[in-house]
């Protein structure tokens, strides 16, 4: 025991130091090499039990980790700085993720696999290169809506730095399908038989099919690296050294909560998320996905959304009870939402959205620890795409039916400007903190959107002592930092908003962090 | 041997903390920690047997049963107790263009069904279906209070129904909206004492003018047609729509030519939904009609009757029994969480003797409220407590108290 207490001393004794040299960080240090971590799947039944009836996690209103001195997550395995950072053009932006690699249409495509019980009928296939594709469909009550939320979701998602697939928009004829040989597909007890061309054919049935004969589907590229199963929105992989965040502490899983609601995305849950072992800059380490965002923008993927969808989660003790005494007279504002007929759209609208309630299916711990700066993170992301940038995005699902595009586009604008009034109101909405021209500089994203103070910020100047982190006032004029030995530390605030303030830690020109408090 | 990895990596962590000059190097030490303390990643306890449950398909092996054949929980006549029995299931048949099903069923009373059926549900290209059934029941205490919408609640007696039926049904259908269609059939008909520990045998306190046909056995030759116009957004548990049913059947005595009869149901359903279908109101009105040449007269077992889990809930099963009845059903339901809807009803109905008093006046009324299970969009399992002016019910079902059985002179016969 004698060395484990001398070492405790010595951890006693560490020198605190607020600040290094490095800070911030933009990206995380490169990852960890592993050489194997266990492939394992999760219960959908266990997860949806545990959350709705025990609160896994630590569900602490901690500040949030995995982010750098400016609050900002760094760049790795879970996200990276897309299009608020670095404005994407609208050709990147309709590109998303993808790597140009469609099914090949010069030669038939090979069915490989099948899916042919359930709800959601499909293939797997190898196109003329011998690449393996996941073909999805859409329900035969609503055409293109499955497979334009998907490609719509995909490419906002993308956009706001998340790992997700390389889904193209297929359309195909029953010809281009060759059955495999020796294909296996199995009955609704798991019971495997060879496949025949008559079970490509009843698949085929169970979905929409256009008047010219073609049929309309979600192709999904393979994600590279070895599948070991989805991740949690709570705890850390056991056998990854770079999972060193609780994952209900991560800021790009807390604010994943706004784009979420933004995109109605309510099966945001674990079993749609991927973690592959992958190899990549030399380094092997295990990459975190979003997956199946075919569920998103009003549709179930087999079916369109339930209108409580984002209301309420699936199940809740007092809300039960609640409805069971009041015998449903207290009629919730989701229920009187009015959505559009179109099939292709689903239960999707942006009048009655209220981005601070939405919720997922079931409790989501990294989602329901989030704290307003985990909020104005992603709402300045989702405040960045302007409606000619989303109309763009909408413009690659391929409705065959322009007031779809339509519909869905101005419904995403009003949610987008939901998300702004309603976290912007949070905190001070001031980001991009720099010193040019000696003087303290920042993107007044209220007053760019109308969504905040125009103006009248005040700023109190301290020096700051990065060991103890004690504060000393100093004088300065203005918005110039003042020209103190080390760190100094501007405290950012406004008459309209007494809690709400912003520090700004700075050493000379350089920008060493950024503290919110409201 | 984890607490003390884990302390031992925290400890380490912290010893090289000490020397931190950077924050890549913070990081990398706190990875560095975590990789002396890692284990596999493994699902335990109860979510490993969850997942490995639905991978296995557990639930599926089950209802799907061993090649078809398995186990049939349920559904037998209300008061006939839980029923059990093997059940043989085949919808892959011919790529599911042929549906073939048998089942026999005891309860722990001693209610025996044999039951077979043949379907050819798309025939015509999907435009034309064909069904065949036969059943055998042998229910040893159904419950009988005497004719008329007086009798009295002390009246209850119980007999013995013993019948053998067999029906095809043909048809023709547009969309699943439209269906017409025709059947013709037998039923062969064996009623004698009831078996019960706390009531009398029917045949010992009615008389043949009380209960025509209690005396003497017959048979009969069925044939009948129907027609439904059903445009309910989800037939399995509907929330908005309509479904409209009407069915003639005609019962020719073969046996004792004293009991021929053309019976008449007419069944309006609406459903009103209202918040986004998370609230509705369902309304059902059904009629049952007899009618009989002079020196006929509609046999007491094939007569329409009222009260129990599916029209008068307030009342007992099988509470009122005449030549022709008539039911309304109101029942108001919200969701209470997403499977789980609260209903709150009332039921107002009578029995009468002749077709000219079909109005609406000396209705019994019954009201209550309730629960509905819901799973897949459809009512698995429903609880419902109702009252009226002779007493208190609790009915647990397993079926949506507006569900559809089957067209066809056998769908006519009062009791299943």
């Amino acid at each position: 025991m004698k060395p484990l207490l001398l070492l405790l001393a010595l951890t006693a004794s560490i020198e605190a130091r607020k600040f290094f040299d490095d800070d911030p960080l933009v990206a995380e240090p490169k990852s960890k090499s592993i050489d194997k971590a266990a492939s394992r799947k999760l219960s959908d039944y266990y997860d949806t039990f545990s959350h709705l009836l025990a609160t896994p996690g630590d569900l602490k209103a901690l500040p949030a980790q995995g982010v750098n001195t400016l609050g900002e997550p760094m760049e790795g395995a879970w996200w990276v700085r897309r299009h608020y950072y670095e404005r994407m053009s609208i050709g990147d932006l309709q590109r998303g993720p993808s790597r140009g690699l469609p099914p090949s249409k010069n030669g038939p495509w090979t069915v490989i696999g099948a899916k042919n019980e359930g709800i959601t009928p499909g293939f797997v296939i190898l196109d003329a290169n011998k690449r393996r594709y996941f073909v999805k469909f859409d329900p035969l009550s609503n055409p293109e809506m499955a497979t334009g939320a998907d490609q719509i979701s995909l490419k906002l998602f993308h956009a706001l730095g998340y790992h997700v697939p390389d889904n193209y928009l297929a359309s195909f004829t029953a010809d281009m399908l060759v059955l495999g040989q020796d294909v296996e597909i199995a009955d609704k007890v798991g019971k495997k038989r060879k496949m025949t061309s008559r079970d490509v054919s009843e698949i085929l049935l169970k979905v929409p099919k256009s008047k010219d004969g073609r049929y309309r589907a979600t192709a999904s590229l393979a994600i590279p690296g070895k599948g070991i199963g989805p991740y949690r929105y709570f705890g850390q992989r056991t056998d990854d050294p770079n999972d060193i965040v609780p994952h209900e502490h991560r800021r790009d899983l807390r604010g994943l909560h706004v784009f979420c609601a933004w995109t109605a995305h309510d099966d945001s849950r674990s079993i749609n998320t991927y973690d592959t072992l992958t190899e990549e800059g030399g380094a092997k380490f295990v990459k975190h996905y979003l997956l199946d965002l075919g569920s998103t923008l009003g549709s179930a993927s087999s079916k369109a959304n339930s209108p409580r969808s984002g209301g309420e989660y699936l199940f809740g003790w007092k809300l039960a009870l609640k409805n069971l005494v009041t015998l449903g007279l207290d009629v919730p504002d989701w229920a009187r939402a009015k959505y559009s007929t179109l099939p292709a759209v689903g239960l999707f609208e942006g009048d009655r959205f209220d981005p601070a309630s939405w919720v997922p299916e079931y409790p989501n711990p990294a989602f329901s620890n989030r704290l307003p700066d985990d909020d104005f993170w992603a709402a300045k992301q989702v405040m960045a795409f302007t409606d000619e940038e989303i109309r763009a995005i909408v413009a690659t699902a391929e409705y065959s039916d322009p007031k779809v595009s339509e519909f869905l586009a101005g419904a995403m604008a009003k949610r987008r400007d939901k998300i702004g009034k309603t976290y912007f109101a949070k905190v001070l909405p001031l980001d991009n903190f720099a010193v040019r021209g000696g003087a303290l500089v920042f993107d007044d994203l209220g007053a760019r959107h109308k969504m905040g103070p125009e103006g009248g910020y005040r700023v109190k100047w301290h020096r700051f002592d990065n060991e103890t982190e004690r504060t000393e006032p100093v004088n300065a004029s203005g918005f110039t930092p003042p020209a103190v030995e080390g760190y100094w530390m501007g405290e950012i605030s406004h008459p309209q908003r007494a809690k709400q303030t912003i520090r700004v830690y700075g050493r000379g020109a350089r920008i060493a962090g950024v503290e919110r408090t409201w | 041997m984890h607490l003390l990895q884990k302390l031992g990596g925290f400890l380490l962590a912290a010893a090289i903390g000490y020397a931190q000059n950077s924050r890549a190097e913070q990081i990398e030490n706190a990875r560095q920690a975590r990789a002396a303390s890692l284990t596999p990643e493994v699902n335990k306890g109860a979510e490993e047997f969850l997942r490995s449950f639905k991978d296995r398909k557990y639930a599926e092996r089950f209802a799907a049963g061993y090649n078809g054949l398995r186990v049939k929980l349920g559904g037998l006549v209300t008061g006939g107790g839980f029923a059990v029995g093997p059940e043989y299931l085949r919808e892959d048949l011919f790529h599911g263009n042929l549906r073939v099903r048998s089942a026999a069923q005891i309860s722990f009373s001693g209610y025996q069904r044999l039951d077979g059926e043949i379907n050819l549900p798309n025939l015509v290209g999907e435009h034309a279906f064909i069904d065949v059934y036969a059943v055998h029941h042998n229910y040893p205490g159904i419950q009988y209070y005497g004719p008329g919408p007086d009798s009295a609640k002390t009246g209850r007696s119980v007999y013995r129904l013993e019948d053998s039926a067999l029906d095809g049904t043909g048809g023709w259908k547009y969309k699943d909206k439209l269906k017409i269609g025709a059947s013709i059939g037998g039923l062969w008909m064996n009623v004698g004492p009831g078996s019960h520990n706390d009531f009398i045998s029917a045949d010992k306190i009615y008389t043949e003018r009380q209960a025509p046909g209690i005396t003497s056995q017959t048979n009969f030759f069925r044939f009948g047609t129907f027609a439904q116009l059903d445009y309910r957004d989800n037939p399995l548990g509907p929330k908005s729509g309509g479904n409209y049913v009407i069915q003639y059947s005609r019962f020719e005595d073969i046996g004792k030519l004293q009991h021929d009869f053309n019976r008449i149901e007419v069944e309006l359903q609406q459903h009103i939904a209202m918040f986004n279908k998370t609230r509705r109101i369902a309304l059902r009105g059904k009629t049952v009609l007899t009618d009989t040449r002079a020196g006929q007269e509609v046999p007491f077992y094939l007569r329409p009757v009222l009260g129990g889990s599916d029209d008068l809930r307030g009342f007992r099963p099988f509470r009122f029994n005449d030549r022709n009845s008539v039911v309304y059903n109101a029942e108001y339901r919200w969701e209470i969480f997403a499977g789980l809807d609260g209903a709150v009803f009332a039921d107002a109905g009578k029995v009468f003797p002749r077709r000219g008093l079909l109005n609406f006046r000396d209705l019994e009324s019954s009201g209550g409220f309730g629960l509905r299970f819901n799973a897949r969009n459809q009512t698995f399992m429903r609880i419902d407590a109702s009252f009226s002016h002779e007493g208190f019910q609790l009915f647990f079902k397993f079926n949506d108290l507006f569900s559809q059985r089957p067209f066809g002179t056998s769908s006519s016969q009062p009791i299943f």
